[in-house]
């Protein structure tokens, strides 16, 4: 999306061409299986060899410069899934000029080689959101096959590119190549310790990534996966050309500040922002803003197409429709007319891309928030779901670009400013029914923070049949026979003009499977009052750094009342306490839970909180035992037996 | 449709009743206009489409994305949409719209397409407004009218004109109780049909139940036949000429290089002699070795590929699947047929519905000995001899030649051949409880297990994965010595084990300890919620029987204080037995359950409700031992 407003002028090039090397790279005449070791025929699939050669190039009568990728690939399945996995071939059209080639073969394990035939590739046009595509089933597959992918494709000359190589199965041999000649070249590899090594290519100046024995990139809990895998970025200009990574922040810097910081805002919004500021006596800075961006989210749509008009302001302003770029006008505007001050920041979705301020990717320059300083307080223009207050949940801790007013820039990590910001606390008040037959769950919750936004936003913006899973999930989650007698919400709306102002329910619960006879005793599972906890798996090395969607805490009290005739016996289970220490010895992850008995009540209190989203991964295993702490309770269970 | 005239004088009433003011977002109108002309015998078909909506709150702004799907049995002209703002009297049209692919997970290649846009300035109270017209090339392909959809209208309204030498067929579902209003006009040489209706609530899909179309009141509209100098031709007459347009586009199968599928079959059956082994060869075969890749492309979504390319590319969907095994079992002798089948996605029957609507499947019917076997190798993992879970209930036709054709309906296949038998011995040991189980899985059983651990386990760990999916003990449960058997498509049970070590599961207190044998607890979490507003029935995909034989070896210096008693609900379509006993050191828990039907109506919810309230209540009672002091 940035590339739009990347506008560097180019010098004309005239330089003597090569032949290029996808010209002479081809595959074996003859494929032979490969051996694999024990661990690789327990995969589904393995890619046995993965090479991405990148070549630019002058052109032959001097001109711009040409850009061309191969892509070469040996992949061994070894069950359904595996095929299922790799059977069919979408390659991208997306800026591509012309395909020079595409060829696939297969080798099954008897050795019989099927060649694709050309006729059967497939084009596919203006795809959804992804463009056009090159499609084609591997043909001859069978379980224990090696499917062989070769193809070049020209591209449309683009200073910047970049090649993800980790895959979600295991790659046995990756090579990424780099043919550049004398033009002026970047490349950098992210999350390898594996540095490029310099080579010629055909006498021309290369550099070369070679990296084996990747394993797959997994989806674990509190990781980011796909942000995570092993990636390489590469910026390549002409050679009289030097641009610094300096140049193009300040290139980018300047396009969207003359866009975004306008110095009169235009008249036609004059309208909405009276109106949107009416019923405001004496507005607050945090009121105002506010409203703009409740006014904005239910007054205008945001998507993604190719209608160029979607960034054009007075198109927007009569269409209510917008682009995510060009929403930020409407912002700019409404907020100029309002005399607020703001920043804008680019960044990206931590999930998706890790924005890194030292080498320029206009791919990952993917979200736009806008700041406003003296509130220390974000608007999410392309996220419906939230109002003026904390960065996004999905951005947080990512870093950002933020431009100022006067076309100034500086970069900072995107950080929860009000630590306590997300919390829950929830009171139960628990009684037993006649002869014990089932118990009665009173319970007063209150969600602040990202809960709070998540809550308001899937009761607001779901269809009915989300809406009522939520409610099952607002009211005792993980009780299977609970039967809900009562149900109320407060403070449900979106706008909510006191900052961050508490979503409340209130419920009352039965259910009988809570309770469970033994002879003449009973045992109460009190741990599944909490609701289900599941367990933090890690039985194959942990790939991922530990990244938690927000920090949060949670505060429990938990009142059991002990019948008359009863008495309570095997509360020791309810004792528990993990915690993790940061290296200066402050408490940054907890859970405790333990109970005081006062007469016939056992009133039980739980506190687990999580003070940073970032944990260290050299220490998971004092992060899991936390998290494991909430699966220990949850099967706390004490024994209600008949008064001695 | 006899209904609709004693229920016309109901239509003032619920116009009263009903006026959605608290819904965010409703239709104001949705009309087609299905306009049928025909020159000598070439019908052109041309559908006007006339909706209207509105924005009654913000909420749901995302409706202003607009997408007219469409393949290439039909085109999509003149669309005009605008926005609409009563309070300001203005209108904004749209200017942009965007035709994109259809880009599904499922589909490897499909035709579909669509026209994309969005209504603009949209907010709380816009009207948006949609005229478009599709013309449709094949008359086959009349399509479906809802009068209901997710939200409410209202006035839904479907007219039909078409010429007097034409005939219409139509068949309306799930009307019953809704006042449709039908009318026979007629404008010149042509006659018109008009339904409509006012006010109807909007549908919305609950979980665990059928697809829409077995709930939302629509309408399936197509031609019969049209007289032509005197003779009557037949177009979708009834299931006859849908048959015999199948049949026609069937015989379009490239049939070159026969001999190399005939040289596969030859192989594969040439150590077995019965009919029954020599298809079951062949079945496994296919399901083997032909992996599912779905097309979707105009009328070649109906002709098969040649079973010969099938073949060599090793891959195809239901219908060349269908057709490579029909030309590879006959070639060994075995009578079979191409057969077409709606999957239990279509509520439809093919005596009602003689239009393509019907179906969405195709599969091979062997005769062997008089009984018919459905093979469906699109089910990896199915065994021979069972349909596909998804076509139980189904009609299937079968195709016996040019003009022959028979309908036979797939049967419901019987608990007793999806039965799980689990056996667990259960021992005490330090405080913690450790369990040998083996699970011995037959029929949709094995196929579902199968299939899960293929492809659900994702990244997990067997561990993980077996824990997740049967959720055993509790969410501490340890899984070791994992180890499963025949896990393939055969008849065999599959045979899964592993041992449980159960932390923190027994409770001690004093000398007692008490134990719950159920660890266990499958369909505790069935029960059917908020009774009062469900609307619709549960679906289950298929019968099945569980029997579970759990050991407790009683820990020397312990006697046995109490056991439960027996426990059972009895019902036709779903049942469970308990008893314990005891054998000198041993107590023997014996537990059965059964689940014999495919679908709990309405009618029955309380019933199952007490079914899983009185499961739950049996898996809440425990052993209780005690220390010998």
């Amino acid at each position: 999306m940035i590339k739009q407003i990347l506008s560097l002028a180019l010098l004309v090039i005239t330089s003597t061409s090569f032949a290029q090397h996808y010209k002479t790279y081809d595959w074996e005449t003859t494929p032979s299986l490969h051996e694999l070791t024990e661990a690789e025929t327990k995969a589904s699939s393995v890619r046995i060899l993965q090479n991405h050669i990148v070549e630019y190039a002058t052109g032959a009568f001097g001109g711009t410069l040409q850009s061309f990728e191969t892509t070469h690939t040996i992949t061994r399945v070894n069950d359904d899934k595996g095929i299922g996995r790799h059977n069919t071939v979408y390659i991208p059209m997306y800026g591509v000029k012309q395909v020079l080639d595409i060829k696939a073969r297969t080798i099954n394990s008897e050795g019989k080689i099927t060649l694709l035939n050309k006729d059967n590739i497939k084009e596919v046009n203006n795809v959804e959101t992804y463009g056009d595509f090159k499609i084609f089933a591997i043909e001859g597959v069978e379980q224990g096959s090696e499917i062989e992918v070769l193809y070049t494709v020209e591209k449309d000359y683009d200073m910047h590119g970049f090649q993800t190589i980790q895959s979600d199965f295991p790659i046995r041999s990756a090579e990424f190549l780099f043919i550049t000649g004398d033009l002026n070249a970047n490349v950098k590899a992210y999350r390898t310790e594996t540095k490029f090594e310099t080579t010629t290519v055909d006498g021309r100046n290369a550099k070369v990534l070679k990296l084996k024995n990747i394993p797959a990139m997994i989806e674990e809990e509190y990781a980011t996966p796909d942000a995570n895998k092993i990636e390489v970025i590469f910026q390549c200009f002409p050679k009289e050309q030097n641009i610094t990574q300096e140049l193009f922040w300040n290139n980018v810097v300047n396009n969207v500040g003359s866009q975004f910081f306008p110095k009169e805002y235009t008249e036609n919004v004059k309208t909405d922002v009276t109106s949107i500021v009416k019923d405001l006596k004496e507005p607050t800075r945090f009121q105002i803003v506010n409203l703009v961006d409740d006014y904005i989210k239910t007054n205008f749509t945001v998507i993604k197409n190719n209608n160029p008009d979607l960034s054009n302001l007075e198109y927007i302003l009569a269409n209510r429709t917008a682009s995510e770029f060009g929403i930020l006008k409407v912002y700019a505007h409404y907020l100029t007319a309002l005399e607020i001050e703001y920043e804008v920041v680019i960044t990206a979705n931590r999930f998706q891309f890790k924005f890194d301020p030292d080498f320029f990717n206009p791919n990952a320059l993917r979200d736009f928030l806008i700041y406003i300083p003296q509130e220390r307080k974000y608007v999410a223009p392309g996220h419906l779901e939230y109002r003026l207050g904390e960065a996004p949940f999905n951005i947080l801790g990512n870093h950002g670009l933020y431009i100022t007013k006067s076309f100034e820039y500086y970069f900072s990590k995107i950080i929860q400013n009000e630590k306590d910001y997300s919390r829950t606390t929830r009171e139960s008040n628990i009684s037993f029914g006649e002869d014990l037959e089932y118990v009665t769950i009173e319970q007063h919750h209150e969600y602040t923070g990202f809960w709070s936004v998540t809550n308001r936003a899937v009761l607001n913006l779901s269809p009915e049949q989300a809406v009522k899973q939520f409610e099952d999930y607002l009211t005792g989650s993980g009780i299977e026979d609970k039967v809900v007698e009562n149900f109320e919400i407060k403070n449900k709306e979106m706008l909510q003009q006191t900052y961050n102002l508490p979503f409340i329910v209130n419920c009352t619960l039965k259910s009988e499977s809570l309770l469970e006879e033994a002879g003449d005793s009973y045992i109460f599972q009190l741990g599944k009052v909490i609701g289900t906890q599941s367990e933090l798996y890690q039985e194959t090395e942990r790939v991922n750094p530990i990244e938690m969607t927000y920090p949060n805490q949670y505060d429990y009290t938990i009142t059991v009342n002990i019948p008359e005739g009863y008495e309570a016996e095997g509360l020791e289970s309810i004792n528990i306490k993990k915690n993790y220490l940061s290296i200066n010895g402050v408490e940054i992850a907890k859970f405790e839970s333990k109970y005081e008995q006062k007469g016939n009540q056992i009133i039980v209190t739980i506190q687990e909180f999580y003070k940073t989203n970032e944990f260290d991964l050299h220490r998971y295993e004092d992060f899991r035992t936390v998290i494991n702490a909430a699966s220990d309770f949850n099967k706390a269970a004490i024994l209600i037996k008949p008064a001695e | 449709m006899k209904q609709l005239l004693l229920f016309a004088f109901l239509l003032p009433f619920l116009s009263f009743s009903q006026d959605f003011s608290n819904e965010d977002y409703i239709y104001l109108k949705r009309h087609e206009y299905i306009k049928v002309d025909l020159n000598k015998d070439a019908f052109t078909l041309e559908k006007t489409v006339s909706e209207s909506a509105k924005y009654q709150t913000a909420k749901k702004l995302y409706f202003a994305n607009e997408s007219i799907y469409y393949d290439s049995f039909s085109v999509i002209e003149d669309i005009d949409a605008y926005t609409y703002h009563p309070d300001t009297d203005k209108t904004t049209k749209v200017d942009y719209i965007e035709t994109k692919r259809a880009f599904d997970n499922g589909i490897f290649y499909s035709d579909q397409e669509s026209k994309n846009f969005i209504f603009p300035a949209v907010r709380k109270g816009a009207i948006t407004n949609l005229n478009y017209k599709e013309v449709i090339k094949d008359p086959h392909f009349m399509g479906l009218f809802r009068f209901g959809t997710f939200v409410p209208t209202k006035e839904a309204k479907l007219m039909v004109e078409f010429p007097k030498n034409v005939t219409i067929g139509y068949i309306d579902f799930h009307t019953e109780g809704i006042a449709i209003d039908f009318k026979q006009t007629t404008k010149g040489k042509k006659n018109i049909y008009t339904w409509s209706i006012n006010n109807i609530q909007g549908f919305q899909g609950e979980d665990d139940t059928e697809e829409p179309l077995y709930f939302l009141p629509h309408i399936i509209v197509y031609i019969k036949s049209y007289e032509h100098k005197g003779k009557t031709h037949n177009v979708l007459n009834d299931v006859k000429d849908l048959y015999k347009w199948y049949n026609s586009l069937v015989e379009r199968v490239d049939a070159k290089d026969l001999d190399k599928v005939y040289k596969i079959a030859e192989a594969v059956t040439q150590d077995v002699t019965t009919k029954h082994d020599k298809a079951e060869a062949i079945f496994n075969w296919v399901q083997d070795n032909i992996t599912y890749v779905a097309f979707e492309d105009g009328l070649g979504g109906f002709i098969p590929r040649g079973a010969a390319s099938v073949c060599d590319k090793r891959y195809g969907d239901c219908k060349d699947m269908a057709n490579l095994l029909f030309e590879m079992l006959n070639h060994v002798g075995i009578d079979a047929y191409r057969t077409w089948i709606g999957t239990r996605n279509r509520p439809y029957s093919y005596y009602e519905v003689p239009t393509p609507m019907v179906d969405n499947h195709m599969i091979t019917a062997a005769v062997i000995e008089k009984d018919t076997i459905f093979l469906d190798a699109t089910d990896s993992y199915v065994p021979y001899g069972m349909p596909s879970g998804f076509t139980q209930t189904k009609e299937a036709l079968i195709g016996i030649d040019a003009t022959i054709f028979n309908i036979v309906k797939v049967p419901i296949q019987d608990a007793s051949k999806s039965v799980s038998k689990v056996t667990s011995a259960i021992r005490l040991e330090n405080g913690s409880i450790k369990v040998h189980e083996q699970r011995l899985l037959s029929g949709y059983e094995k196929v579902d297990m199968v299939s899960d651990y293929t492809y659900k386990k994702a990244d997990k760990t067997e561990e993980e994965f077996l824990n997740t999916t049967l959720s055993l003990g509790n969410n501490k449960t340890k899984y070791t010595n994992i180890t499963k058997t025949h896990f393939d498509n055969s008849n065999t049970p599959l045979e899964l084990s592993y041992d449980l070590n159960i932390d923190n599961y027994a409770k001690s207190v004093g000398k007692k300890t008490f134990i719950n044998l159920n660890i266990d607890k499958t369909l505790s979490k069935s029960k059917i919620d908020d009774l009062e507003n469900r609307k619709y029935s549960k679906k289950i995909d298929y019968k099945f029987e569980k029997q579970y034989t759990t050991t407790f070896t009683v820990p020397e210096g312990y006697k046995v204080n109490s056991i439960p008693k027996d426990l059972s609900f009895e019902h036709p379509n779903y049942s469970f037995q308990i008893n314990y006993t005891q054998e000198g050191s041993k107590i023997i828990q014996h537990k059965t359950i059964k689940i014999n039907t495919l679908s709990i109506q309405k009618s029955e919810f309380e019933s199952w409700n007490a079914f899983i309230k009185s499961l739950i209540k049996a898996y809440k009672k425990s052993i209780t031992i005690e220390q010998i002091s």
